[in-house]
């Protein structure tokens, strides 16, 4: 992990579930705390970057509601997800993550020949598929995929232990540890 | 029928919330109306909109109604998100 932003966030995913902080600035235990942190940050956002601000945000909203979404009644220890923003004249760094069932473990659910972490990623990102169904959804990733590459934005999205680095291409490739729930990164 | 979005908000994101925002304009706006009642859906005032919250609503409303126009949807997220849903939801309009 390259800062310490990051660093707070892969220990927060990799602890023990007696051990993670449940009470600090960045862990967001239900969807209303998680809205208000959000537009607090959509507000800092369009101070900074105004330009960006509204794409950004939707692509955080995106990410952040499918932790929710997919998880909810099924968190495998800790309800919610980790919420963190940084942004300088320069820089926007933005972290999101859950400790929930993963993207392997939701789309095995809807399309049993997946395999493993990496092609669930990949079936995340460019298929027409929900984990939820059969209601009918299952845009959100694919939004975040096309505006992550037409804003020139860099995202590193972990699960399992598959990782996917998005920016003008997709690459995913085999990650070495085993995040369990989703991890994701996006920087601008 | 014109639906302003600004007087439900003006960051439209989630399912839970879309879902809720289209229960609330069905009871209030749209009840009663014919399927070819034209409905116009303002945009205008929406900072931030995502294709979960527009999955709930303007994919529903055009569904539901053959005549719907969009108003006022230059907003980049706005146009991003009406893409999403033409690729991935079967919006129409």
């Amino acid at each position: 992990m390259e800062n310490s932003q990051e660093k707070v966030a892969y220990e927060w995913i990799m602890a023990e579930a007696g051990k993670i902080n449940v009470v600090g600035e960045f862990y967001c235990s239900t969807r209303d705390v998680f809205e208000v942190r959000f537009n607090q940050m959509i507000k800092n956002l369009f101070e900074k970057r105004e330009e960006d601000a509204s794409i950004v945000s939707a692509v955080v909203g995106e990410i952040a509601n499918n932790s929710f979404d997919h998880n909810i009644g099924n968190w495998k220890d800790i309800p919610g997800i980790f919420f963190s923003y940084f942004f300088s004249e320069d820089k926007v760094e933005i972290i999101l993550a859950d400790r929930g069932q993963g993207i392997f473990s939701t789309l095995k659910k809807v399309k049993s020949e997946i395999e493993n972490d990496q092609e669930a990623l990949k079936v995340a990102f460019t298929e027409r598929i929900s984990g939820r169904a059969p209601e009918k959804r299952g845009n959100g990733l694919k939004f975040v995929r096309e505006n992550i590459k037409n804003k020139k934005m860099h995202l590193n999205f972990f699960s399992g232990t598959a990782r996917a680095e998005l920016n003008d291409q997709m690459k995913i490739e085999k990650n070495a540890e085993n995040i369990e729930g989703c991890l994701a990164i996006i920087t601008l | 029928m014109r639906i302003e979005l600004k007087k439900i908000g003006d960051v439209l994101v989630s399912r839970p919330a879309g879902r809720e925002a289209f229960l609330a304009i069905s009871a209030y706006n749209l009840k009663d109306l014919k399927e070819d009642e034209e409905i116009e859906i303002d945009f205008s005032g929406v900072k931030v909109i995502a294709p979960s919250w527009a999955d709930e609503v303007i994919t529903k409303i055009a569904e539901k109604f053959k005549n719907v126009k969009l108003l006022n949807a230059e907003n980049e997220t706005v146009q991003a998100t009406l893409k999403t849903l033409r690729e991935y939801s079967d919006l129409k309009i």
